[in-house]
């Protein structure tokens, strides 16, 4: 099978998570992925497309991407104007932010967010059934921790750096020289690319092998 | 009537220039290298860097003031950002895609000029497809909603004989037989367009994403090219060895398609090298450096680009592989290519490179030993995702920082020529060159070698020289 030009898909629901973030879900067609990649999206009716990592589980019988309205942006505050019924222009898949080849059911993962960058995570929550995590997800504020209660509870660290309403005051950053991190865990971080590069060192100071860290930079 | 056609830009755009230079010549143009002179002026556009965009518009001022002394009609295309291409249309009379080339004679002849191809075009009738990605197999497209059914015999003479089952609506270039700009080496291309969004690359916007040309026609292309005596051939992508990896299993692998290749030359008996650029390190597999070391065809060179030595500034890079995997392909050509020479490319100054970060970099440099590296000094270029950022490191620093690499590169590159002192070895002589009474050619490895003859029936031709003297990048030597 070929690789697809970009396809109109009819979007099924917004669902709005705060003032500026918010779920766009869209008819599935035939797009086939692999939890962890990406797909371009744009409005119907533009010259611009973002990369946008899948949301939803690989299962699901649609797509769904979380946006962030970035004021000023050329593509999310145009799909930010769109509702249900619209359409938008989506690319095929792509990426390589994937779980390990050798992925087993006892394999331990830690998965390290900022903001909007916790979304190929919840598509590996939502598609792998017991799948052995723990999610790290900074925000500025616990209203921002999006739909956290797709989440295991007891899985799920909220690190909110502008109130104490979430499970950690403070930044990710923080919280995780707080732990002990086994160095058999595969990490995976995802989000801006300073805390990136600060996780990055942390878990490298932790004995983490390099191999064992896979990064995606949301920019 | 002539045309001109200016070509900016990386290989890719040369090989696309010799599939517009096809088709506009099948309508009957003939090439002018005198812009003056032309009917049609078309650019091969390329978005790396700001300054080459910034030639088209310059050139496009100038044709369009050409157009008040005759009549002119311009045309771009090649690698344009979306916004770039909304500004050419107000600038250009054509602007089209590469992978829409076979749609060029319509569109010309919207301005009045006809031509036999134009006329052929004329009795395709229209026919609509269930799907709009894929057609079958017993038609030849010409443009996005034209066909010209086989038994309708067109006279486009120039298109391939299909051999695929479907053809994509993408990609028409590759349907178009080249016109090689030369008659010893040959640019194959085999895949276009990237799906790996480095950042600082905006790739991914102006050719899309990864398409693997079928395998049967990049064969068919070799198999033309050895009996009709090339010597060199590059086999090109932008991510060379992910090579049918958007197939999903329907195509070969890159080591498959090298394999087929080698089999192909060593069935004819020929003598050819053959190169292939460029590679990404995250799709480099050992298998690939096992297929080159089985055969001689296979050149024992290779490009992997580097771009830092540091893996947080590949992270940020978005390079999907950092030093452990990188040393682990070095090691691996090391061990079954010990004669391969490396090229690289690396980019110094990226936005937030510390000193520390380029030392990395630095004695990554001299751990790897290069031949040759293609070093840049970053600037931020519109459409990639990395021109949201500070550009942060000092132009003067980044220069100090090309001036070390370049130092440390000159050390390692002539470790490798000065053993080439008193060898006799094979070159392809390529072209004369500046010093009077001197040729020029390259090693298998590519390293540069020129030599006194003026016996230029030897350009296009293998030759064996002794070496006399070496520099960093290059030796000269005798005639055997």
């Amino acid at each position: 099978m070929s690789r697809r030009p970009y396809q109109l898909h009819e979007i099924l629901e917004k669902r709005v998570l705060t003032d500026s973030t918010f779920v766009l879900r869209f008819e599935r067609k035939e797009l086939e992925f692999k939890a962890g990649q990406h797909i371009s999206v744009g409005p119907p009716n533009g010259i611009h497309t973002r990369e946008y990592s899948v949301y939803s589980a690989v299962n699901d019988n649609a797509i769904e991407i979380l946006v962030k309205e970035v004021m000023g942006g050329l593509v999310s505050p145009a799909l930010n104007h769109l509702k249900e019924g619209d359409m938008v222009v989506v690319q095929d898949p792509v990426g390589y932010f994937s779980l390990p080849v050798n992925h087993t059911p006892t394999s331990k993962y830690l998965f390290i967010a900022s903001g909007t960058g916790i979304s190929p995570f919840h598509c590996f929550v939502k598609t792998i059934p017991n799948l052995n995590y723990q999610l790290v997800h900074g925000v500025k504020y616990v209203g921002e921790a999006y739909e956290k209660h797709h989440y295991d509870k007891k899985r799920l660290t909220v690190c909110t750096s502008r109130e104490g309403k979430g499970d950690f005051y403070g930044r990710v950053t923080t919280y995780l020289q707080t732990q002990n991190i086994d160095k058999e865990t595969h990490c995976y971080v995802c989000g801006n690319c300073d805390m990136i590069h600060d996780v990055y060192d942390i878990l490298e100071e932790k004995g983490v092998p390099s191999a064992q860290i896979h990064a995606e930079v949301y920019f | 009537m002539n045309y001109h056609l200016v070509v900016l830009g990386c290989q890719m755009n040369q090989s696309d220039s010799e599939r517009v230079k096809r088709v506009v010549e099948e309508m009957g143009l003939v090439e002018t290298l005198n812009e003056d002179d032309a009917d049609l002026i078309g650019i091969i556009a390329c978005s790396v860097r700001q300054k080459a965009i910034d030639k088209v518009y310059t050139k496009i001022q100038k044709w369009n003031s050409l157009k008040n002394k005759k009549p002119l009609i311009t045309f771009a295309t090649g690698c344009i950002l979306p916004d770039d291409k909304l500004k050419f249309l107000k600038q250009f009379d054509l602007v089209f895609d590469i992978g829409e080339v076979l749609s060029l004679p319509k569109l010309i002849a919207q301005y009045g000029v006809s031509s036999p191809l134009v006329n052929a075009l004329g009795m395709a009738k229209k026919l609509s497809f269930p799907s709009k990605s894929d057609i079958s197999l017993d038609a030849i497209m010409v443009d996005s909603d034209v066909m010209i059914r086989s038994d309708i015999k067109p006279t486009a003479s120039f298109l391939s004989p299909l051999k695929r089952k479907t053809i994509s609506f993408e990609n028409q270039q590759w349907e178009v037989k080249p016109k090689y700009n030369s008659g010893f080496e040959a640019y194959v291309p085999i895949q276009n367009g990237c799906d790996k969004f480095c950042t600082f690359c905006a790739v991914p916007y102006t050719r899309g994403r990864e398409v693997s040309r079928p395998s049967t026609e990049i064969l068919d292309e070799i198999n033309h090219l050895v009996a009709s005596g090339y010597k060199s051939i590059t086999l090109l992508g932008q991510n060379v060895n992910s090579y049918g990896k958007d197939s999903q299993g329907s195509e070969l692998s890159f080591a498959d398609l090298l394999s087929a290749v080698g089999e192909i030359i060593e069935k004819a008996r020929a003598d050819v090298w053959v190169y292939f650029t460029s590679p990404h390190p995250r799709d480099m597999t050992r298998e690939v450096i096992e297929v080159i070391s089985r055969y001689s065809c296979l050149a024992k060179q290779i490009h992997l680009p580097l771009q830092s030595g540091d893996n947080k500034v590949l992270i940020r890079m978005n390079r999907k592989h950092n030093m452990d995997r990188y040393r682990e392909i070095v090691g691996w050509i090391r061990e079954l290519l010990p004669t391969a020479t490396l090229f690289t490319d690396i980019i110094v100054g990226f936005t937030g490179e510390s000193d520390e970060q380029f030392d990395r970099t630095r004695l990554a440099m001299n751990e790897f030993k290069y031949n040759m590296a293609y070093i840049a000094t970053y600037s931020p270029r519109p459409g990639a995702a990395s021109f949201q950022w500070a550009d942060d490191v000092d132009h003067a620093v980044k220069k100090e920082r090309l001036a070390v690499l370049t130092t440390d590169l000159v050390v390692s590159a002539s470790e490798y020529t000065s053993q080439m002192m008193h060898q006799t070895i094979k070159i392809l002589v390529r072209n004369d060159d500046r010093k009077q009474g001197y040729l020029t050619g390259h090693t298998e490895g590519k390293i540069v070698v020129r030599f006194a003859c003026d016996d230029k029936a030897l350009i296009g031709q293998f030759v064996q020289i002794k070496v006399t003297s070496t520099t960093p990048f290059s030796v000269e030597g005798n005639l055997v």
